[in-house]
């Protein structure tokens, strides 16, 4: 049975003081026919789970509001990976980054010829608990728009962490 | 994520944390992988999300959540945030 989170997230925050959380419900889909065949296509990664390279600034795991994302090329080795997420239990991503950054796996499917090819930088978001949906939507997605259409993307996988 | 409705979508049943599979399976990580990438081309409705057919293998609930990150934290020796509202 899966967990309802909605109704975890309203109880766990309500029963602090918050008042309710507005979510985002929305009654249609964007859409845009997708004509290619997978082998076709460059398939991007985008991931929240909080990872960053050894180079960048990390992701604050408590951050509220952190609308900012990382650029992660996918032949980065995984020692080089720092994950900091303290909403999920992220041990077994660190043994295996793979569980939420499946970047070897999506790597191995391309050599397959599964997929055409993967975008050669991965986009990474931190933290959830952003609040400032207008902000994500108008400042944040735009470029992280930009990126993938620079990298050739025709889809991207989108990885909750 | 049914209320976000992404246009297209696959629902794995699985804990938080383990998203595309279980650590180091990489057979069972690459049938999700490619159960996801297909969905990209089957799925004709938008908004539709198919669920995956893998089994975590036991039942798994909020309260083993809220008790996983617990542990999780104490291993690093970080404490649970502790924040209140403003009044």
């Amino acid at each position: 049975m899966p967990i309802d989170w909605v109704v975890h997230a309203n109880q766990y925050y309500q029963g602090q003081g918050f008042p309710p959380y507005m979510w985002s419900v929305f009654e249609d889909s964007p859409w845009t026919l997708f004509e290619k065949t997978l082998d076709q296509s460059r398939i991007a990664l985008l991931s929240s789970a909080g990872i960053s390279r050894d180079d960048q600034v990390p992701f604050d795991p408590w951050a509220l509001n952190d609308l900012s994302f990382r650029r992660i090329p996918v032949d980065t080795p995984f020692e080089r990976l720092k994950l900091h997420h303290n909403f999920f239990d992220h041990r077994d991503a660190l043994k295996d980054f793979n569980c939420v950054f499946p970047v070897q796996r999506l790597r191995e499917l391309e050599q397959a010829g599964f997929i055409g090819s993967l975008a050669p930088e991965a986009i990474t978001l931190g933290m959830g608990r952003l609040y400032k949906r207008e902000a994500l939507q108008e400042q944040t997605v735009p470029r992280i728009v930009e990126v993938l259409k620079a990298e050739g993307a025709d889809a991207v996988l989108l990885v909750a962490g | 994520m049914a209320q976000v409705r992404p246009p297209r979508g696959v629902f794995l049943d699985f804990p938080l944390g383990r998203t595309c599979g279980r650590p180091n399976n990489l057979e069972e990580q690459t049938n999700i992988l490619k159960d996801a990438l297909q969905a990209l081309v089957r799925i004709k409705t938008p908004g539709q999300m198919v669920d995956l057919p893998y089994e975590w293998g036991r039942p798994f609930t909020i309260q083993d959540y809220v008790r996983e990150q617990k542990e999780m934290l104490e291993e690093k020796g970080e404490p649970m945030q502790e924040w209140l509202p403003k009044k």
